[in-house]
């Protein structure tokens, strides 16, 4: 589970690009966290990953204050981040050790889901290459698999679906609904809305840094004139000003 | 010539642009300036006694143009030198070429926009050692205002020769290099070789100098006016040209001088422009990248290893240095270029058996404290704990999100650049051992301590780079080019442990070695435990997420 509470954040100088977020993610469930483009989404994530400082207000990840006992909540959460060039010189397998050396991942268990994952990610053969000569795709992969070699009890994806062929987004949403079927929590953000209705159980909307709805589709149509269609609630919910 | 100097503008940007950088950077700058200042002074006033002492001598004989003669040659060594380095890096090792392959660009274009960097760079060379002599030179010889004149058009003339020669050389040498059809591998092969050139020129210059032949001929060519300059310079003609020109600017001789020198540089511009033309875009281009592998289970079985953290880590950190050409170059090989440098000088002149007078020097007291001020200034000059951070560039992002305690990442960084300072250290060993044969006793105090000085370097450094890190960058040379870091960490080094030498060597109450040796263990231990506790300091400050 994931609490937001009270979180304000500004970049230096700056007004503020979070103001007074509150939210709390549920277990077992895929919630999208939706807002266009610069709404605070990436920075919101960083937050709650601890790459960034928070200004004011506390996250707690499976009651773990990311502020506070960082290296706990780190160790429960597994972050795909928006950028997927992440030390470009190692080789796949290589970075895959090292992650696994960081989250104490036995060898047995790691071989094993190494083979499983890349191989349904089809990056198996690419694994003795530098993520240097990955495409951003096989990027993406590289890091997803990375991600599960732990199986984290809270997994959050940062615009995952940007840059993956249909297949791999499949496989990725596949992947998605094992990880929230398990009754871990699956927390994912993007700009569109393709994969709203096919994937989440929650969304959560944000725009300027305010969040502007929470709860099901359902609720969504209920609370909104039901017969608008996704596409237009959600332009008229984040076109204010 | 309009396209030329449009890309020549995007370039410099690129490479000098203000973006990012903090005024407190250019404080930094400032203080380490108003550091270097009194050494300044020392340079200039050593060299205006040196130059007076031989205009004196040389004068009377009509000898003088020798001085102007030395410096334009040594000024043209040093340059070339420079000129390998700058090259090498803005013509093949920066990423940025690939993106302007794709214009209609003319390659002579490309080649004349590169190089504006370098001249840049050359030009700062040339006035550090050019400019200071020559005003001296003028103020000693009462030279008349033509004199100065000429002096600063040759100034301007000065970085064209060696550029253009280096430049030549290196683009052939690239072209058919790349028959490795590995990019990386090319580069770090080009960078090792270059530096390989520069030992083994003068190596050779050492091996041709026989003291009794040159003095023999020095006699004959002493009779004549201006004759020893000719003969220095014979073999090299920019040299002679420029030195008639400054010393005799004010007759036809010099004037003639000059107009030969405008054409000379004239011909190597438009060769090094042909040159490039011909041979610089293939030269890029054959550098290929990757070849695909094949992946089996058992490959996956032997490949998963399990380390602690750690260790992990450190592996991570030296797997990336030894694999990015620059970090190569930068972090290992220019930290065993002067080692090396070093050792092959003093086993040539050992050989010859004229190194007793630095053996007295190296005993008791005195002998410890040069050694660990040496050691100090070599295991400093090391670029790998200042760029500890800076290198991660935008995978530092991972450090954070990662369950990794920030101490623990710092630690890590320090153990790799410290493990690097072991290949100058182990280079030290072989010289002291081997070469020098230092006394034993000295040698058993030196190694720890400068193993230990290693430590409080490395952290030093680390702890430079974390206040203000480089991370922003798309060319890994960022790191390394206009940041003052490294200086900043040099002097900073030898400041507080230059003083407390200078101390310690003038101070009676302090005699023997033992006594000098546990002063300086205890002094390095509490320079670490400094930097340990600033470290930490830091790390409860958030600096490691505020960068
Ligand atoms: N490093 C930064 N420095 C200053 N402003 C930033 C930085 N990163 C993001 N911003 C600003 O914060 C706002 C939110 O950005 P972000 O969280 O990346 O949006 P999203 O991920 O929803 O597209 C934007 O207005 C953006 O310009
Ligand atoms: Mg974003």
């Amino acid at each position: 589970m994931i609490e937001i509470k009270e979180v304000s954040k500004h970049y230096s100088g700056q007004r503020k690009v979070i103001n007074r977020l509150n939210l709390t993610i549920p277990d077992g469930k895929i919630v999208g966290f939706l807002g266009p483009n610069g709404a605070g989404k990436s920075t919101t994530i960083k937050m709650m990953t601890g790459v960034l400082p928070i200004d004011e207000g506390v996250i707690t990840l499976d009651g773990n204050d990311i502020e506070k006992k960082p290296l706990e909540a780190k160790r429960i959460i597994g972050y795909v981040p928006d950028r997927p060039d992440l030390f470009l010189r190692l080789k796949g397998l290589e970075y895959l050790n090292f992650i696994a050396d960081i989250y104490d991942v036995p060898k047995e268990v790691r071989q094993e889901r190494i083979e499983r994952i890349t191989k349904q990610f089809s990056i198996y053969n690419s694994l003795d290459d530098y993520i240097q000569s990955y495409s951003h795709g096989m990027r993406q992969k590289i890091i997803v698999t990375g991600v599960l070699l732990h199986d984290p009890s809270i997994w959050i994806l940062d615009e995952p679906l940007t840059g993956l062929d249909p297949k791999s987004a499949y496989i990725l949403k596949e992947m998605m609904r094992e990880h929230a079927n398990k009754g871990k929590t699956v927390f994912f953000s993007s700009h569109g809305l393709e994969v709203v209705e096919q994937l989440c159980d929650e969304v959560a909307i944000i725009n300027n840094g305010e969040l502007l709805f929470y709860g099901t589709l359902e609720d969504m149509k209920e609370t909104y004139k039901s017969d608008q269609s996704l596409e237009q609630v959600f332009l008229e919910l984040t076109s204010n000003e | 010539m309009n396209k030329t100097w449009k890309l020549i503008r995007i370039m410099l940007k690129m490479q000098y642009s203000r973006v990012g950088k903090k005024n407190s950077e250019t404080a930094l700058l400032v203080i380490a300036l108003l550091f270097l200042l009194p050494m300044a002074f020392v340079y200039i006033s050593v060299v205006r006694n040196a130059l007076t002492a031989f205009y004196n001598v040389l004068e009377p004989l009509g000898q003088e143009s020798l001085i102007i003669g030395i410096l334009l040659l040594t000024s043209h060594i040093i340059l070339l030198f420079v000129s390998f380095i700058t090259i090498l890096s803005a013509f093949y090792f920066a990423e940025d070429i690939d993106s302007f392959i794709p214009f209609p660009l003319q390659p002579y274009q490309l080649i004349l926009a590169k190089s504006a960097g370098p001249m840049i760079y050359l030009y700062g060379t040339a006035a550090l050692f050019y400019l200071p002599v020559l005003f001296i030179y003028g103020g000693v010889s009462s030279a008349s205002i033509l004199f100065y004149i000429a002096g600063m058009m040759i100034f301007l003339l000065l970085p064209i020769i060696p550029f253009t020669i280096a430049g030549i050389l290196l683009m052939f040498i690239m072209r058919f290099v790349n028959i490795a059809k590995n990019k990386d591998r090319s580069k770090v092969i080009a960078g090792i070789s270059s530096f390989a050139l520069i030992i083994l020129l003068n190596v050779f210059i050492r091996l041709n100098t026989d003291v009794d032949v040159i003095m023999q001929d020095a006699a004959i060519f002493i009779r004549e006016q201006d004759g020893l300059l000719r003969w220095i310079t014979a073999f090299y003609p920019p040299a002679y040209f420029g030195t008639m020109t400054l010393t005799a600017i004010t007759i036809w001789n010099g004037i003639l001088s000059f107009f030969a020198s405008i054409a000379l540089h004239a011909g190597a511009i438009i060769l090094f422009i042909w040159a490039g033309q011909l041979l610089y875009i293939k030269g890029v281009l054959g550098m290929g990248t990757a070849n695909k592998s094949n992946f089996s289970d058992a490959r996956l079985s032997k490949k998963t290893k399990v380390s602690p953290v750690w260790l992990s880590y450190i592996k991570k950190e030296l797997r990336i240095i030894f694999r990015t050409p620059t970090f190569l170059t930068q972090c290992v090989v220019s930290s065993l270029f002067a080692p090396i440098f070093l050792i092959i000088i003093l086993f040539m002149d050992s050989s010859s058996g004229n190194i007793g007078g630095l053996l007295d020097g190296v005993t008791g007291k005195h002998g410890l404290l040069i050694l660990f001020l040496g050691s100090l200034l070599i295991v400093g000059t090391n670029a790998t704990s200042i760029s500890g951070i800076s290198r991660e560039g935008k995978s530092w992002h991972a450090n954070l999100f990662l369950p990794l305690n920030p101490k623990q990442v710092l630690l890590s960084k320090i153990a790799t650049a410290w493990i690097i300072n072991l290949f100058t250290i182990l280079l030290a060993v072989i010289l002291f051992v081997f070469i020098i044969k230092l006394e034993w006793t000295l040698f058993l105090i030196w190694l720890p301590l400068a193993l230990l000085a290693s430590w409080f370097s490395s952290a030093l450094g680390m702890y430079l780079d974390l206040l203000q890190p480089k991370l922003n960058w798309t060319d890994e040379q960022e790191v390394f080019k206009s940041r003052m870091i490294g200086l900043i960490g040099i002097i900073i080094q030898l400041g507080i442990f230059g003083i407390i030498v200078l101390l310690l060597w003038n101070l009676n109450i302090i005699n023997g070695i033992y006594m000098t040796a546990a002063i300086l263990y205890v002094l390095i231990i509490i320079g670490i435990g400094v930097m340990h506790s600033l470290m930490h300091h830091k790390i409860k400050q958030k600096q490691h997420q505020l960068i």
